[in-house]
């Protein structure tokens, strides 16, 4: 069992202050969504923690298992457990799938057929992946290819930005499905940043966070997604002295 | 002190029907070696380039195959082995193709090249491969290109028939303290297509200065692929002329540069008629203190309507003490064409690396990645059969390759 804690965590974007003591704590084999309007941080927060050079962390802590993550390079959290899957995943010209994943650690003795079964899993066609990382696929495709790429690393605690943009009713089901079975099959930790409630038909939230201005305004149980819904973001605003 | 063209002259004159390359010597001899103050040799290191270094003799005997000169060689239908620019060994057979050594007679197509005069000076002859009408070669063809001795001319044609197709893979090796200087010609009939690869990884003391002309007829279709890894002082000119409507060309020309190397690529697509198609190519790195230059020219025949030609040309810098620079020309008569050219010069691309980091891949592991997948692309051409050893021995190299990142 492992444990995520994100703790006061400041992040400047472009010289501008975009997460503001964010806090956050979250157990292997849970489903945290944040959700919360345009620009209010959460996109910030998924890139910040998996180290992208143009988000500069001012202040805070992200640690799993006792170890700091944030005194970690890339790479080094990853290994350690934290994996994000993008919005808009890169094209990496050249590099194929199988080859990124081998140098990301995975074993290579039957990987293919994995990968395939993977695919399959989140209904990519698995022949897309035989062609360069994310090179001419399609929105949908690229964000599938993250969830094959996710569950031949299994980390402890997997990161989504906003990984139903973009797909289709049928496959946003398909990878709603295969995120609840990473809970129970490796008791992988979810951590899925949406702006949409329709995630949630297939994949069971322990909490969902709301997030304004850079912060988590407020905290609840899967009804929260009703109010949400009902309500909009309006009544959790933090409004600006 | 060797002397380069006493040597040269008693080399010409023990061949049977030296007349003619005395003749190629003599206007070679006019001509001299270029000056760097020639625009086209300004990036060139000539100041360096003493032929007195070199000795123009035959080899007197046979070294063994590299182990990859045999697995490429395992891989292929018909293996033409090359050593000093002549014919050791033939191995194989495939229906339709014939290898025979010609007497050359390429010195006037090439008036005011030196180094193309001295090809054809002091090549043994012209190794033709030919491709009969019609054939269709699946198995692909490999050439083993071996210098050993100080100085090697060596000088190919391959033609194809009508509707002919072929795959052929060059591979150049041996070049130590040497001076080589290939000169090719392929020769495309209608119809027919020709895919070619040349894959250059001579010693790094060598000068490698190349030159290849493709010449398409109508429908014809050629496929290029330079890839050069090798040389101290790495020239390659690589040309297309469009003679037949429908006619297509694709050049890939690749390098990777290290240590002080020089890469120097010129081409030239010579539109001559309409409805023809060049696709061009170019990507290359540059690491340590070496540098690149990429020189490309499409010339457009007036009258060639609806021409279809573009370049593109990409360089990747490995270290802040290497250079590349990228020279795009063009030179149309034509308004009805369609013409593009894009360049760029710059580091590994810094979100592709934290991508691949940011699936757990190591920074050392991300760019080496990145830098073969630059190279991988560039394998297109190459025949399936033996993509996966090139590319092998391709990763191997970039393993040594030093990214220093600005």
């Amino acid at each position: 069992m492992s444990t995520l804690t994100i703790q006061g965590l400041r992040v400047e974007v472009a010289g501008k202050e975009v997460l503001k003591g964010f806090d956050l704590t979250m157990a292997s084999g849970e489903v945290h969504v944040i959700m919360g309007p345009n620009g209010s941080g959460k996109s910030t927060l998924a890139h910040a923690l998996a180290g992208h050079p143009g988000y500069k962390v001012l202040a805070g802590s992200v640690v799993i298992d006792d170890i700091e993550l944030l005194d970690l390079s890339a790479t080094e959290r990853t290994r350690h457990g934290l994996f994000l899957a993008l919005q808009h995943p890169m094209e990496v010209p050249g590099v194929r799938p199988i080859d990124l994943l081998v140098a990301a650690g995975a074993p290579r003795e039957g990987l293919r057929e994995r990968m395939g079964e993977e695919a399959r899993r989140v209904e990519l066609r698995p022949e897309v992946l035989e062609r360069f990382v994310n090179v001419d696929l399609s929105g949908g495709e690229r964000k599938r290819a993250e969830m094959v790429q996710l569950a031949i690393l299994q980390p402890k605690f997997a990161m989504l930005d906003e990984i139903d943009s973009g797909l289709d009713v049928d496959a946003l089901g398909a990878v709603a499905r295969r995120l609840q079975g990473a809970t129970t099959e490796w008791n992988c930790g979810v951590l899925a940043i949406t702006h949409f409630r329709r995630l949630l038909h297939e994949l069971t939230p322990t909490m969902i966070h709301v997030v304004s201005e850079g912060r988590v305004v407020a905290t609840g149980g899967p009804e929260m997604a009703e109010i949400l819904e009902k309500d909009g973001y309006e009544p959790f605003r933090i409004v600006q002295k | 002190m060797k002397n380069f063209s006493q040597s040269a002259l008693s080399y010409i004159e023990a061949l049977e029907n030296s007349s003619a390359r005395l003749g190629a010597w003599e206007t070679f001899s006019a001509l001299g070696l270029p000056k760097t103050v020639d625009e086209v040799w300004r990036y060139a290191p000539l100041r360096e380039l003493d032929l007195d270094h070199f000795e123009v003799r035959s080899p007197d005997h046979v070294p063994a195959l590299s182990n990859f000169a045999r697995e490429l060689g395992e891989r292929a239908g018909l293996v033409v082995r090359v050593l000093d620019g002549a014919v050791v060994e033939v191995t194989g057979a495939l229906e339709g193709v014939n290898v025979e050594c010609v007497e050359s007679t390429w010195s006037s197509k090439y008036a005011n090249d030196a180094f193309a005069q001295l090809n054809c000076a002091l090549s043994p002859y012209t190794i033709t491969l030919r491709v009969a009408d019609g054939a269709h070669v699946v198995t692909p063809i490999v050439i083993l290109n071996s210098t050993s001795t100080d100085a090697s001319f060596p000088q190919v044609n391959i033609t194809l028939g009508r509707s002919a197709q072929a795959s052929v893979v060059e591979y150049l090796d041996g070049g130590v303290d040497a001076l080589v200087v290939p000169l090719a010609e392929y020769d495309l009939a209608d119809n027919s297509s020709l895919q070619v690869s040349t894959y250059q990884r001579l010693d790094a003391s060598a000068w490698h200065i190349a030159r290849s002309t493709g010449s398409l007829g109508r429908d014809a279709r050629l496929r290029q692929a330079v890839i050069s890894i090798g040389a101290h002082y790495n020239r390659s000119r690589n040309d297309a002329q469009f003679l037949g409507a429908g006619a297509e060309n694709e050049l890939r020309t690749t390098f990777l540069g290290s240590g002080n190397q020089v890469h120097d690529f010129r081409t030239h697509q010579f539109h001559r008629v309409g409805r023809t198609h060049s696709t061009l190519l170019s990507k290359g790195a540059v690491a340590d203190a070496s540098r690149s230059v990429y020189t490309g020219m499409i010339e457009i025949e007036k009258g060639a309507k609806r021409t279809d030609a573009r370049q593109t040309n990409h360089n990747l810098l490995l270290s802040p003490h290497a250079h590349a620079d990228s020279v795009p020309n063009l030179d149309i008569r034509e308004n009805d064409v369609m013409c593009a050219h894009a360049s760029s010069v710059g580091p590994l691309d810094e979100l592709q690396r934290w991508y691949l980091e940011s699936r757990g891949v190591t920074r050392p592991d991300a760019e080496r990645l990145m830098i073969q997948g630059f190279f991988y692309e560039m394998l297109a051409t190459l025949p399936s059969e033996l993509a996966e050893v090139v590319e092998r021995d391709l990763g191997e190299t970039l393993h040594h390759v030093e990214i220093v990142t600005p």
